[in-house]
């Protein structure tokens, strides 16, 4: 019948080295990973390039998304953060689009016939790329906290008010709270964008079993692609949310150190 | 609503053309501000715009929200208990009360992030 394998749902995360690099015994290899961050990052300057090139007063159509998209993010760093919050907007810009992006790069589908290497990869996939962004973000809050209210940024984990005898068991908490917000913040990015490839790749899968059984039973094919097609949409709105939920996260935890000897 | 309000400006069309009530129609009524418009277009909707449910992608990013943030807590107190006690062997100690704390932690995520939906800063 129709000979066709489908890869394992695991197999689509599988880091492939290109150009294998090892210098003093770390492996920096550049890797499909790289690859598609690479992809990303030179469509959003492609993007914003060819939409800001010919800027008019009256926006054509790529202008016009590019000024929504601006105006999205500046609003939110506005509303959340405050009139302090006007330095971090590139930071937060940068974020949310390279995330958007990254994600919605990896719902494109592979090339048939291509090597490994070259398929479609979702770089916030991985728990490590989105750590490392949760932390950059958590650098700069402890930095600039420290930056803005000096030591009295501690009090971020010592509100006033309170009956001594509360901060014996306020103080932990808060210092816990605080440490697991960039796990938090990473976690989620990775655990959605992963969860969601794999169902993609779990309802394919179905499709191309029920295919190459052959006979009568590749009608029943025909609701895993149904499914499949579902869970591709879900997947867009997933990407554009985490995207959002990770900016305004970040927007939130900015705001919080700024403010942070306020209360 | 839309309809009823296109067959509305449909009808006094029609009358306007209809010869003799021309006269007496124009005379009576004077053509509606845009506020009176936006007013009856408002009052047809029924529900002001600000009340009308949220799209089911923000309730889904928010459960997302809520269950991160729950589980990064309990695995922050929990780690931080167990390298406590490794460091300073006092086996169980820390471990425990790091889960107990921890779970604390996760609550007041919760609670924080949910103060924080309208956009302001955390408050408490």
């Amino acid at each position: 019948m129709i000979d066709i394998r489908a890869a394992g749902p695991m197999e689509q995360f599988e880091i492939l080295p290109i150009i294998p690099l090892d210098i003093a015994g770390i492996d920096i290899s550049f890797t499909n990973s790289s690859l598609w961050m690479l992809i990303a990052t030179g469509a959003i300057v492609l993007f914003f390039f060819l939409a800001t090139r010919r800027a008019a007063l009256i926006p054509g159509r790529v202008q016009s998304a590019v000024e929504v998209l601006y105006e999205f993010v500046s609003d939110l760093v506005r509303d959340t953060i405050g009139s302090d919050g006007r330095k971090f907007f590139p930071y937060v810009f940068t974020l949310f689009i390279f995330i958007l992006a990254a994600n919605l790069f990896g719902l494109i589908p592979s090339l048939p016939y291509t090597p490994a290497a070259m398929h479609t990869f979702t770089p916030t996939s991985h728990l490590i790329v989105t750590l490392a962004l949760a932390m950059v973000t958590i650098s700069i809050v402890v930095i600039y906290g420290f930056w803005k209210n000096g030591l009295k940024f501690f009090k971020l984990f010592a509100p006033s008010g309170l009956p001594i005898y509360m901060y014996v068991l306020i103080v932990p908490i808060e210092i816990i709270s605080f440490l697991s917000r960039p796990i938090s913040l990473a976690v989620r990015l990775f655990a959605n964008m992963f969860a969601g490839h794999i169902i993609l790749k779990l309802f394919a899968g179905f499709v191309v079993s029920l295919l190459s059984a052959g006979g009568a039973v590749m009608v029943f094919g025909i609701a895993p692609f149904l499914g499949a097609i579902a869970v591709t949409a879900l997947e867009f709105l997933v990407a554009a949310l985490q995207a959002y939920v990770f900016a305004v996260l970040t927007c939130i935890y900015l705001s919080d150190a700024a403010h942070a000897s306020d209360h | 609503m839309v309809r009823a309000i296109s067959r509305g400006a449909h009808g006094s069309r029609v009358r306007l053309f209809s010869g003799k009530l021309m006269a007496k129609d124009a005379g009576k009524q004077n053509p509606p501000s845009l506020d009176e418009f936006s007013k009856r277009l408002n009052a047809m909707r029924g529900e002001p715009e600000p009340d009308a449910p949220k799209p089911s992608g923000a309730a889904w990013g928010r459960a997302m929200r809520v269950s991160s943030d729950l589980l990064a807590g309990i695995f922050v107190g929990t780690l931080l208990g167990f390298l406590l006690d490794r460091w300073l062997e006092t086996t169980p100690w820390f471990l425990l009360a790091g889960i107990g704390l921890g779970f604390a932690a996760g609550l007041r995520n919760i609670a924080r992030s949910m103060n924080n939906d309208s956009g302001s800063s955390s408050d408490i």
